[in-house]
């Protein structure tokens, strides 16, 4: 054996007891470290670049991360957040907003009002193609008045115009970060740069996302030290994480082990009613279908009340309308009641007295997904609709929605969640009701001359008692008369912590947020 | 021997080129569309259109094979869709995880299959060769994911001894790898007791016995040495369950490896991260089992290439 093979024997033991060493001191550095909190959701974040993020994951560490020119309040009031101050031109075109001063960005950029242009045209160029252009398409231009101060003109009197401008995707980035690592930006923890009152540190994907307090903070700064966000995707391991203080902090729990979570005395549950909501809809050009008063006799046929308590207890309350109470412009038209016989008497009059045959498609991504869609199909069959289940993956399921023409789609009744992110009746009705020729964002080609009209009149109208009217009538009709969905019920969003955990935030949103939360010994 | 080898090398290859193509027409025909997965329910026509053209979705399916295949030569295995990382990259980082387990557990489903596989041959129709094959067949047959959660309540929960989830310390190990050992170390418990009882009744170990020699030798020297052989194709085998198994174990133990970065890859339809992973699968157990075949010859010289007897 050479002698150089024995100095590569010898190399490798030393690297192996290094790399040892190094393993348990930074293990020791990380369980020593004081006021650091340990987050486990279900999934990692996607990414976070707002422009492009469309899950909850993502979002909650944006906002961590980000300020957006105003946000919502826990009461869904609109704040001043990097605006100080914002009105509307009596044209309700030109809204100019008043900016703060003196604001970084975390890589050392002042904040001003060319920063936020830089951010609106990058989102809604449509050779960078990022995933939120959609939300933003009412935006013509962004003008810079000077330094502090800015319009944004919109294409027409745009009535959730606030809502938009409020949404985790309208959290401004640094543009100096953002034009320097283009694509890459908000996929790693060293391309993310904000004003927030966090700022990135590390993120190994689907291990851990840390991010740490920002001490040059213009607002109040946050109490924790350091956040770490660690994903743990079985839900079984993540409430044993919790009960054995592995995490502070959990989302997403089964609802069969929520009565357990709440009698554990180390344990908190917090619920917060959500903008999220479970419906059902149907494929409306497609027979049975096609004919309100068969949409009218499933909802009727449904008895929300015991399919709550069975699978759902203590996690949702029954729909009272298309939008949840949380969502601004919302009606409250009561809760769908249950009426096999009447069920009955629609059917026979639509000319299925004997009831039909067709299919309930679902997935398990949702809540008891698969078992709601059987508890569904249970009480159909009592007025004589026969439901056959098809549980679908999640990717399976979605290629369905989106760009199809009624012929191309072979969905009858099918599962969908439903809540708008912008929290408003604009977003939360608009892209899903109104007629599409192909099922782009309205999945069940639901289609109403009356509601259509009354949606894009609402959508141009600014003043908030006109456009709620407005939406009000469109909910009747989409709710009531001409159902568009089975709506079931509302969403709490249900969060569980450590009970030295105080003032976490629990948006409507379904968000967890932490700018004020500390721990307690 | 080193056309053996070499020869061994050029059929890994095409095994290797051959899963390539297989992957990327099964991930075509499963039904799905990134574009629509990644833009999210509230993203607008234009939108998805854009990307399926960034993604060369709307290239003839040949071309994409061909460019993902030239790149892969190149050592290039392109970006993933979902993470906008290097899937190499990605993949690099979280194989010591996945290796980690797979190999710890196979070495300990090893070591404690043959130890009570040797035990309960020795001890045939006995106490202990009841109790063995008892435990062995209640391992064998215990899913990974439900030993795993229970082994977490038992010593996470309620003793408080080692750390439920994530992988920062060497703590954090033992509980994955003992999972993912469980049903591997059944099987080769039980395949070691009957290739043991085979050799125990034969001629040369009777001849052994007859000379005098210690049980001990005889049971070690004589006896496990020639039943090694169907064990070590199974451990050899065994490997390539456990790399598929540590799927389960990583997702219940919160671990960011190989296998659960697949399983998202597959859910999300992210075509480039998909393929990367496959291969790198493939390729270690490719290997895996290639030296498997050639460590047969250092067990037994018959087996030695070269060696024209039968």
């Amino acid at each position: 054996m050479s002698k150089l093979n024995w100095l590569d024997r010898q190399g490798l033991a030393w690297l192996v007891v290094v790399l040892c060493s190094g393993f348990f001191a930074a293990s020791c550095a990380t369980e020593e470290a004081g006021n650091s909190l340990i987050f486990a959701s279900s999934a990692d974040a996607t990414t976070l670049d707002p422009h492009n993020t469309t899950d909850s994951q993502s979002d909650q560490v944006i906002w961590m991360l980000y300020n957006a020119l105003i946000r919502y309040d826990e009461n869904m009031q609109f704040v001043p957040d990097l605006a100080t101050s914002w009105s509307v031109a009596d044209d309700d075109l030109t809204w100019t907003f008043n900016l703060r001063e003196g604001v970084r960005f975390h890589d050392g950029v002042p904040f001003d009002a060319h920063a936020v242009k830089a951010n609106f045209d990058r989102v809604l160029d449509p050779e960078q193609g990022h995933n939120r252009r959609s939300l933003f398409m009412p935006i013509e231009r962004v003008d810079v008045v000077d330094d502090f101060t800015m319009n944004v003109v919109t294409r027409y009197p745009f009535g959730a115009f606030e809502p938009m401008m409020a949404h985790v995707s309208a959290v401004i980035v640094s543009p100096k970060m953002a034009a320097e690592k283009g694509k890459d930006f908000g996929y790693s923890a060293d391309a993310v740069s904000g004003t927030g009152p966090f700022r990135a540190v590390r993120w190994r994907k689907d291990l851990e996302l840390i991010i740490e307090r920002n001490d040059d903070y213009w607002g109040d700064p946050a109490k924790l030290d350091e956040i770490i966000y660690r994903p743990i995707p079985e839900a079984a391991s993540r409430i044993i994480a919790l009960e054995s203080g592995d995490v502070d902090v959990i989302t997403h729990i089964p609802p069969s082990d929520l009565s357990r979570l709440e009698e554990d005395p180390f344990v908190t549950i917090t619920k917060t009613l959500s903008i999220g909501a479970q419906q059902f809809r149907f494929h409306c050009k497609r027979e049975p279908f096609t004919d309100p008063r068969v949409r009218q006799a499933v909802s009727y046929a449904i008895d929300r009340r015991s399919i709550i308590d069975n699978l759902m207890p203590g996690m949702v309350q029954a729909s009272t309308g298309p939008l949840t109470p949380r969502m601004r412009g919302r009606a409250d038209l009561g809760e769908f009641p249950y009426d096999p016989d009447k069920a009955r008497a629609l059917l026979t009059e639509a000319g299925y007295p004997d009831g039909f045959e067709t299919t309930i498609n679902t997935t398990a991504r949702y809540n008891m997904g698969v078992e709601l869609a059987q508890a569904v199909a249970a009480q159909l069959a009592e007025v004589g609709i026969q439901a056959e289940i098809e549980v679908l993956e999640w990717g399976s399921l979605r290629q369905y929605w989106g760009g199809l023409l009624p012929e191309d789609c072979p969905l009858e009744i099918f599962i969908m969640g439903a809540g708008a992110s912008s929290a408003d009746a604009d977003w939360g009705l608009r892209p899903i009701f109104a007629t599409q020729e192909r099922n782009e964002n309205n999945y069940g080609f639901y289609s109403n001359e009356e509601f259509d009209a009354l949606i894009m009149e609402a959508m141009r109208e600014v003043d908030t008692e006109k456009r709620n009217a407005l939406y009000h009538r469109a909910q009747e009709i989409v709710y009531l008369e001409d159902p568009g969905a089975v709506w079931m019920y509302d969403n709490f969003h249900v969060v569980g912590s450590r009970s030295n955990v105080s003032d976490l935030t629990t948006s409507p949103l379904g968000l967890v947020t932490f700018e004020r939360a500390f721990l307690t010994q | 021997m080193l056309r053996y080898v070499s020869r061994r090398i050029l059929e890994m290859f095409l095994a290797l080129l051959g899963t390539s193509m297989l992957v990327f027409v099964m991930i075509h025909m499963i039904p799905g569309d990134p574009a629509l997965l990644l833009t999210g329910l509230e993203a607008g026509p234009e939108v998805v259109e854009q990307m399926r053209r960034e993604l060369g979705l709307d290239q003839p399916l040949y071309k994409q094979y061909w460019r993902f295949l030239v790149g892969a030569l190149h050592g290039d295995f392109g970006t993933s869709i979902r993470m906008g990382v290097p899937v190499l990259e990605e993949i690099l980082e979280r194989l010591p995880y996945t290796l980690a387990i797979a190999v710890g557990g196979t070495i300990l489903a090893t070591l404690f299959g043959v130890t009570t596989g040797v035990i309960a041959a020795v001890y045939h129709n006995r106490f202990w060769d009841g109790l063995v094959m008892v435990i062995a067949l209640l391992a064998a047959s215990t899913p990974s994911y439900w030993l795993g959660l229970m082994l977490m309540l038992l010593f996470s929960l309620w003793l408080g001894w080692l750390p439920s989830i994530g992988i920062r310390t060497p703590m954090h190990y033992v509980l994955p790898i003992v999972t993912l050992a469980g049903q591997s170390a059944g099987i080769i418990s039980r395949m070691t007791r009957s290739a043991m009882l085979d050799v125990l009744g034969q001629d040369y170990v009777r001849a052994a016995r007859a000379r005098g020699e210690r049980e001990r030798v005889v049971v070690v020297r004589h006896a496990l040495k020639n039943a090694l052989i169907p064990v070590l194709s199974i451990v050899g085998l065994r490997f390539g369950n456990l790399l598929a198994g540590t799927v389960l174990v990583e997702s219940v133990f919160a671990i960011p490896g190989v296998g659960r970065l697949l399983v998202d890859a597959v859910l999300w339809r992210d075509y480039p991260m998909i393929q990367g992973t496959m291969l790198f699968v493939a390729a270690v157990f490719v290997v895996v089992n290639t030296a498997t075949d050639l460590l047969y010859g250092v067990v037994d010289p018959r087996i030695r290439v070269g060696n024209p007897i039968g």
